[in-house]
């Protein structure tokens, strides 16, 4: 399958979407059946399938830095949390409709990856690794110690207004979901329309061979930026997002592990693919609550009742034996 | 890989298909009479992984025992309380899925929980929407219940207690004059700083020092030298007895001579062994309760989770035994086997809320609890303890009500 | 004031020396395979969960520590065998992702093993001068007290110094023995090295037993001096491998360096803001290789992920 806009990719990038409603669909035999494992329904699936969508919405972010240039990003939190407390903050203080600060979050999340851009286009591999980790970790310092920024301790932003649009007020679960679908729709298409233009092809010959690609006269120092561009207005789209989702916002939502948990998703679902990312995040956005429910049900049968907490220890050897049995990621591209 | 696509499709189709109608299913379910149901659930969330474990599995422990004690004395009008622990894992953004679990869980009447501040405000968005009880037996921070028709907390607030110190190093230990404080730098530390640094503007302590530290983090030895060359006659820790037990082994070594506070997040025996029964001696803390040889239901409490879990008993512990207290007491006078789940999960909120003179407060171990408007608990003492001889006892002078 | 500035010295360069213990197992890794080993914070936090072990157990100090290295050597050797050698082929990320999920799974592990709670070497089993102690008529015990009322324990002494004679003996192996030579020839180019009759698999589990070894060390010293959590590898892991990277990662001298700084930058930047304690080490580093863009020690190399 070639990885255009093709009707089938199309189809294929929306299935991604739904697949964490698989719960759903155990939910829905357990009622067929009648019987009772204490499966979750409802809302509660919802919300997860709401998280695994603004995963995957990161995920396609992150990608275009990670994957696209071939740039390792530890920091990328760091504009997911700018766009955050931006919305949030002009929502919240000013009393700006949500859709008058979604794209002035944007704005700054593209100025910030501009900036951060500057300093760090000579900085090759591992190098830029720890630059863009020592940025985020600035930036929530900054969120966790500048009280008279935000209001309270800890970054703790407190009710942050749902958008409403013709008098209707976007408060409920579904609302975020139908939501969150049509920014990951919005973002897929132009990510796939970049990665197949000029800019994608420039992107890749960068990560391919820098030097090379200079000396074909591609100005590497521009396109660098603009991916840092793109990738940083994405997260920030995230950022805005999960501002009004949560509705209580902290600085723990936006911690370095964060960072880690959406590199993960990009390598897991394949370098450089957006499909591939788009998986990644659908599986590991997910994981740790089909985890959490699995294991639930697993202690009725058991007798050690801590199961439970063996989640994130399952959850890392899930990702020792992805990497083990599928080196390249799920979607491997070969180049 | 044509197949398998189609597989796809298909079951993402019956996905589709199974998300219509979310809220049918909740309202049907919610409908559903629960008549011939033998155990009440109750939720109890709290951080049982994640860095703040230490405090989750005391919330449990204290939870555990409670439900016992329920269960051997007949249940609850003969139906058997169930707890259902549920992990947050201290992290808002877990918090708030949980929170959404545990809502849409039709068997679950009342949820005790969070303790991060930040995580009981994740799940109040939740809890508020669908309408269950929020009875948090750990967050502090001041705006956690403001504006929530739906949580409650049965201890003090940050500004009472940061107060409360503030006005108990100034009124009683007299000859202190110099203080510094030594927070952990998140909502509950803060919080808590910042209370006490406004009221010590107003007494005649003077305020020489205000550093902070993170959670987690081991080493303090940078911020206590700065601290000693400052020389204050009293130091307030304000944070957890996980960090605090450290940071006084910490700076008797470095020589620091002065005077340790704390506040109930330091209550807890680990914070003796770790700081070393010498380097303790003489720390006052405030407590909402004293395991004291005059009150003899908290005594009692002590030795049967000493018998139970194995190690003394902590603030957290004792506040989630209330907690659980309350609601157990809330569902033996409101719950109705024939009435719907959203009714009887109205009714308890309707007890709670109607808790709100001492007559009418719950009488558990940390003390007598009722609410105001908000769900905060009003009018709860402190109490301070101090160590001596590598105990914790109640401190001989105790300041009584705040001014 | 001088007082002051000594006393906080004398801090960052025992946070530097446990800091440049851990970032020599980063260094040493990176150094031959390429790879950022994100396990290695929970190593080094294993390596303090098992000396505390066997001294609960009654095993004496002095041979509960070579007992930990020894285990905790074979535990980075499995690592290396179970998890890093399927992936030496494929792309860097992917084993990069296994680091990942080791440390995970290890720190999980931890948890469920020995609970969330702190804990602490018992002090009665412990050899005497590790208790250093201030009595209240202001005598000093087991320490030296510094011009100025500054105390420096005994205990942050041997950390130096155990730091500095590891450091040695370490750069001796490398440099002296038959193993160093085969590790330096596979640093700077493992294909090679395997042609020449090097047993490339066999170097890198020599490797990853040394960094552990020492890993666990630092774990040890930490745990001596501080506390024992299943999060400990967190805060000084992540702060070592700044170390590593801002004295040229792969470079051991560098990471050396690398720690000292950083520990002495996060010391004053506490005095100055404490709320960005490490954010002031970040800042360093950032600048150093802003200004190196290859670090202190490193030589330049265009990899890429």
């Amino acid at each position: 399958m070639r990885d255009k806009l093709t009707p089938k990719n199309i189809i294929f990038c929306l299935c991604i979407c739904f697949l964490p409603l698989l719960m759903y669909g155990i939910d829905g035999i357990e009622r067929f059946l009648s019987i009772d494992f204490g499966w979750p329904g409802g809302d509660y699936v919802i919300r997860i399938v709401v998280r695994a969508c603004l995963y995957m919405l990161l995920a396609v972010g992150l990608n275009i830095v990670c994957g696209f240039t071939g740039l390792l990003d530890l920091g990328y939190v760091a504009f997911y949390l700018i766009g955050g407390y931006t919305a949030g903050l002009l929502m919240q203080r000013l009393g700006v409709p949500y859709w008058f600060a979604l794209p002035l979050a944007v704005l700054h999340g593209t100025v910030w990856g501009l900036l951060r851009g500057i300093p760090t286009l000579r900085l090759t591999g591992d190098y830029f690794a720890i630059v863009t980790f020592g940025f985020a970790e600035l930036f929530f310092r900054v969120v966790r110690n500048e009280q008279w920024l935000i209001g309270a301790p800890n970054g703790q932003l407190r009710g942050i207004p749902s958008p409403s649009l013709f008098g209707i007020t976007f408060n409920q679960n579904w609302h975020n979901y139908y939501h969150i679908l049509i920014l990951l729709i919005f973002v897929v298409f132009i990510t796939y329309r970049l990665q197949n233009s000029r800019v994608g092809r420039a992107w890749v010959a960068i990560r391919e061979d820098e030097n090379a690609a200079e000396s074909m006269g591609i100005n590497v120092g521009r396109y660098k930026s603009l991916a840092f561009a793109v990738s940083a207005a994405i997260g920030a789209l995230g950022g805005c997002f999960i501002a009004q989702f949560q509705v209580n916002i902290s600085a723990p939502f936006f911690e370095f592990w964060e960072s880690i948990l959406i590199l993960c998703m990009v390598v897991l679902g394949g370098m450089g693919s957006i499909r591939g990312a788009m998986i990644g995040a659908a599986i590991l956005g997910s994981l740790g609550e089909i985890l959490r429910e699995v294991l639930t049900v697993l202690t009725r049968f058991t007798e050690y009742p801590e199961l439970v907490g063996a989640r994130y220890l399952i959850f890392g050897i899930v990702l020792i034996l992805l990497m083990r049995f599928r080196p390249g990621g799920l979607i491997f591209k070969k180049t | 890989m044509r197949n398998w696509f189609v597989g796809l499709l298909l079951v993402s189709l019956v996905c589709v298909w199974g998300c219509q109608p979310p809220d049918k299913k909740t309202d049907e379910a919610q409908d559903e009479t629960q008549g011939a149901q033998q155990e009440l659930k109750v939720a109890v969330a709290a951080p049982y992984t994640g860095g703040a474990a230490a405090f989750g599995d005391m919330i449990k422990r204290g939870a555990q025992l409670k439900e016992k004690e329920v269960n051997e004395a007949g249940g609850i009008n003969g139906m058997k309380l169930t707890l259902l622990f549920r992990d947050d894992a201290g992290k808002g953004s877990e918090a708030s899925l949980v929170a959404e679990r545990i809502a849409n869980d039709n068997e679950i009447l009342a949820v005790v929980g969070h303790f991060n501040s930040a995580c009981s405000l994740a799940g109040q968005t939740i809890y508020d929407r669908v309408g269950i009880v929020e009875l948090s037996p750990g967050s502090t921070a001041v705006e956690v219940c403001e504006g929530s028709k739906w949580t409650f907390r049965n201890l003090y607030r940050d500004d009472f207690q940061g107060k409360f110190i503030a006005q108990y190093i100034d009124n009683v230990l007299t000859d202190l004059e110099s203080v510094a404080v030594f927070f952990d730098n998140d909502d509950y530390g803060r919080g808590l700083r910042n209370a006490f640094v406004a009221e010590v503007e107003n007494t005649e302590l003077t305020l020489v020092a205000s550093e902070a530290y993170e959670r987690d983090t081991t080493n303090f030895k940078a911020q206590l030298t700065s601290i000693k060359s400052k020389k204050p006659d009293a130091i307030f820790i304000s944070g957890l007895y996980t960090e605090a037990g450290l940071i006084v082994k910490q700076a008797r070594e470095a020589g620091i001579i002065a005077q340790f506070f704390g506040a109930d997040g330091i209550d807890n025996a680990d914070f003796l062994t770790t700081a070393g029964s010498r380097a303790a001696e003489g720390t006052y803390i405030t407590t909402p309760f004293l395991f004291g040889a005059d009150d003899k239901k908290a005594q009692e409490m002590a030795s049967n989770f000493e018998k139970l879990h194995g190690v003394p008993p902590d603030t957290w512990a004792a506040l989630t035994y209330d907690a659980v207290g309350m609601i157990a007491e809330a569902l033996q006078k409101t719950y109705n086997p024939e009435a719907s789940v959203a009714d009887n999960r109205t009714a308890i909120r309707e007890h709670l809320a109607a808790i709100d003179t001492s007559e009418k407060g719950y009488k558990g171990i940390t003390g007598l609890t009722y609410f105001d408007h908000n769900g905060d608990t009003i009018d709860k003492p402190a109490y301070v303890k101090t160590v001596k001889d590598g105990k914790f006892v109640a401190a001989e002078k105790q300041l009584g009500n705040l001014k | 004031m001088m007082a002051q500035i000594l006393e906080q010295l004398i801090n960052g360069l025992v946070l530097g020396g446990i800091y440049a213990l851990i970032a020599v197992g980063y260094t040493m890794v990176y150094g031959i395979i390429q790879l950022i080993n994100f396990a290695h914070g929970e190593i080094y936090m294993f390596g303090a969960y098992i000396a505390l072990m066997f001294i609960v157990m009654g095993v004496p100090f002095w041979i509960a520590v070579p007992l930990s290295m020894l285990l905790c050597a074979i535990l980075g050797m499995l690592i290396d065998f179970v998890a890093y050698r399927p992936l030496r082929n494929a792309p860097r990320l992917s084993a990069l992702i296994t680091a990942i999920g080791i440390s995970l799974a290890l720190q999980n592990l931890a948890r469920m093993i020995w609970s969330a709670r702190p804990r602490q070497f018992p002090s009665e089993s412990l050899p005497s001068f590790f208790l250093s102690e201030v009595t209240q008529t202001g005598e000093v015990i087991n320490a030296i007290l510094l011009p100025g009322g500054g105390i420096l324990p005994f205990r942050d002494v041997f950390i130096l110094l155990l730091a500095v004679v590891l450091m040695v003996v370490l750069n001796m192996l490398i440099y002296l023995t038959k193993i160093g030579k085969a590790m330096r020839a596979c640093a700077q180019n493992a294909v090679a090295a395997n042609l020449m009759g090097i047993k490339t698999n066999h170097v890198i589990a020599v490797t990853f037993a040394i960094g552990s070894a020492l890993g666990a060390v630092a774990g040890i010293m930490v745990g001596l001096s501080e506390v024992v959590t299943p999060t400990m590898g967190y805060y000084k892991g992540v702060a070592a491998f700044a170390a590593a990277v801002l004295g040229g990662i792969g470079s051991i001298s560098g990471a050396i360096f690398g720690g000292i700084v950083i520990g002495i930058a996060e010391v004053f930047g506490a005095d100055i803001h404490s709320g960005y304690r490490i954010a002031f080490a970040y800042i360093i580093m950032i600048l150093v290789i802003l200004i190196r863009p290859s670090g202190l020690f490193g030589k330049s190399t265009s990899t890429r992920a």
